[in-house]
């Protein structure tokens, strides 16, 4: 579905992402994890056509997505959140919905009705016509952020640490959400977490990242007893 | 904006004035004068206050429709009505030039307009076989006869003006209420936020560009017409520019019917008060009333309109239909 192959990009001098390879299959769920500047968001802003790399290619479905616009990614069907909110300033939360769907969709028709699914589903119908900006506590932000890539009609959602800042209860909470969200728009997703919990109960493999590479890979259980991957997370220095 | 405001802007405009003013040339004038800033203010309003991009260019597009409309009638014999839309084209055309400035955000994207600005002004001045060069051109045809109606007079001016006028409100009106709308207001604070969910915000702000273009270029047109001579530091004035860009914050920073309001309010109060009480700088005493207006309401002067007359259980409601 969505294959990274030879991935490099630089900013400058530094080396954000060298060589790096992964896929993901469809309907799977891949947990990009590793310490903070390994290069998992730097992945994810490749995809959506935030960052441009050095080298590499990336496929999904078919379509060579490097030689796409951000516009065209989203209309293929890739979706994704930021780990700072970043809600449409001065739209209310249904606002917010109406654009994402009008030019996230190839049709470009606004369909209410799957609008107020959406917002059902993240648990923001009650604030539907609160402004996006001033009116949302963080936990509606994420929820914000998770909707508006859903109103795109996603077929691969990446989500960056959305559960990030959230205390425990609401974590949980969420993390339930995204799970029913999986099974009800039948997603693939990657997801960056760094809370180990999270990516054992959400994720059906994981890509972990270290220094720009890619280290490990494989089932999660297996992968956090990798001695390599512990090093990355203690900082050992490698011999 | 709500219907009753609508109803009755229409009434006052189209029959009020008209009856009341029709014989007096000098105030009919004045008031088309405030209109052809009005429909500028109108234009700038669509890529400035709703789309985020402030202009400092807009005397390019009024300068170019203002030439194209006066070589083609003058030259090539084109009807001024239809002209008048080939000034409005022409200008878009100009545009296109100005679009790399589109990658550009804030005071940068201010400043590379302005200086495509003076880049116009500069050809105008140097293209002296198609434009007069700094001569400029005289004579240029009147409004016509049409529908046995004569437009070339100071109220069939003020007429054709006023239908200019209210076509760029009801285009800004419906851009506004459209997902087109909704997108570019959401792109004014938070591009990234709109282009991640599949937005083409540089599509969007181009075709904003031309719209905006087109309205002004079209203006333009008008008024060569309506004064009959050109000449390239009149039509590129820098004052193209600055009184539409305060009229349409003075009169409502982000409301549809405020730059139309702030227009009509700053250049009237401006002629018919302060010059009759300081005929020479009379332009100090309308800066500090700006300056004055924006301190004290930065949201310009409808809001305080609507909280001065709308029933206090409405101003939110009326603040909401303005807004």
């Amino acid at each position: 579905m969505l294959k990274v192959e030879d991935l490099s990009v630089s900013f400058g001098g530094v080396r954000a992402l060298q060589n790096v390879n992964f896929e993901v299959h469809k309907h799977e769920v891949l947990g990009l994890v590793g310490p903070n500047g390994a290069g998992k968001t730097t992945s994810f802003n490749v995809l959506s056509g935030v960052v441009k790399p050095v080298s590499g290619t990336v496929t999904y479905d078919g379509h060579d997505i490097l030689k796409s616009s951000m516009h065209q990614r989203v209309t293929y069907g890739i979706g994704r959140t930021f780990q700072i909110p970043q809600p449409m300033h001065e739209l209310t939360v249904r606002e917010n919905l109406i654009v994402a769907q009008r030019f996230g969709r190839p049709d470009g028709k606004v369909k209410q009705d799957r609008i107020d699914e959406i917002l059902e589903s993240v648990n923001l119908s009650h604030k539907s016509e609160s402004d996006a900006a001033t009116e949302l506590a963080l936990t509606e932000r994420k929820a914000l952020e998770v909707a508006k890539a859903l109103a795109t009609e996603p077929t691969l959602l990446m989500l960056d640490e959305v559960l990030a800042g959230l205390e425990t209860t609401s974590k949980k909470l969420f993390m339930e959400t995204l799970k029913k969200i999986r099974k009800q728009y039948n997603l693939s997703m990657i997801v960056i977490e760094h809370d180990i919990e999270t990516i054992m109960n959400m994720c059906d493999r994981v890509v972990v990242f270290n220094f720009g590479q890619v280290i490990a890979e494989g089932d999660p259980e297996e992968t956090f007893r990798n001695p390599e991957v512990v090093r990355s997370y203690t900082g050992e220095v490698l011999a | 904006m709500n219907i009753k405001f609508s109803a009755a802007f229409a009434i006052v405009m189209y029959l009020v004035i008209p009856f009341t003013l029709g014989d007096n040339n000098y105030l009919i004038g004045l008031v088309a004068s405030a209109l052809i800033i009005a429909g500028i203010a109108v234009a700038w309003a669509l890529l400035g206050n709703l789309g985020g991009m402030v202009s400092f260019g807009h005397a390019a597009f009024f300068g170019v429709g203002a030439y194209t409309s006066a070589v083609l009638t003058m030259d090539h014999g084109v009807p001024v009505f239809v002209a008048l839309v080939m000034g409005g084209i022409g200008a878009s055309i100009s545009s296109i030039f100005m679009m790399p400035a589109l990658r550009l955000r804030g005071p940068y994207f201010a400043l590379a307009i302005l200086a495509y600005a003076e880049i116009f002004k500069i050809l105008a001045v140097e293209a002296t076989s198609i434009t007069g060069g700094a001569g400029g051109l005289l004579s240029i045809p009147t409004l016509p006869v049409f529908m046995g109606i004569d437009f070339g007079t100071k109220l069939g001016g003020y007429i054709v003006i006023l239908n200019i006028v209210c076509l760029t409100l009801i285009t800004y009106h419906f851009i506004r209420k459209s997902t087109y709308g909704l997108a570019l207001k959401a792109m004014h604070d938070s591009e990234m936020a709109t282009r991640i969910v599949g937005v083409p915000a540089t599509y969007l702000k181009i075709v904003m560009l031309l719209v905006s273009a087109f309205m002004t270029g079209s203006i333009g047109a008008f008024n060569a017409h309506y004064i009959n001579f050109l000449e390239p530091d009149y039509a590129f004035s820098g004052s193209w520019t600055i009184f539409p860009i305060v009229a349409a914050i003075f009169g409502g920073y982000r409301t549809l019917s405020g730059p139309v309001l702030g227009a009509l309010f700053i250049y009237l109060v401006d002629q018919l008060v302060f010059k009759s009480v300081m005929p020479q700088g009379h332009q100090l005493i309308l800066g500090a009333m700006l300056a004055g207006m924006i301190i004290l309401s930065p949201s310009g002067l409808l809001p305080i309109l609507t909280k001065f007359f709308a029933p206090k259980k409405n101003i939110k409601k009326a603040e909401g239909q303005h807004a």
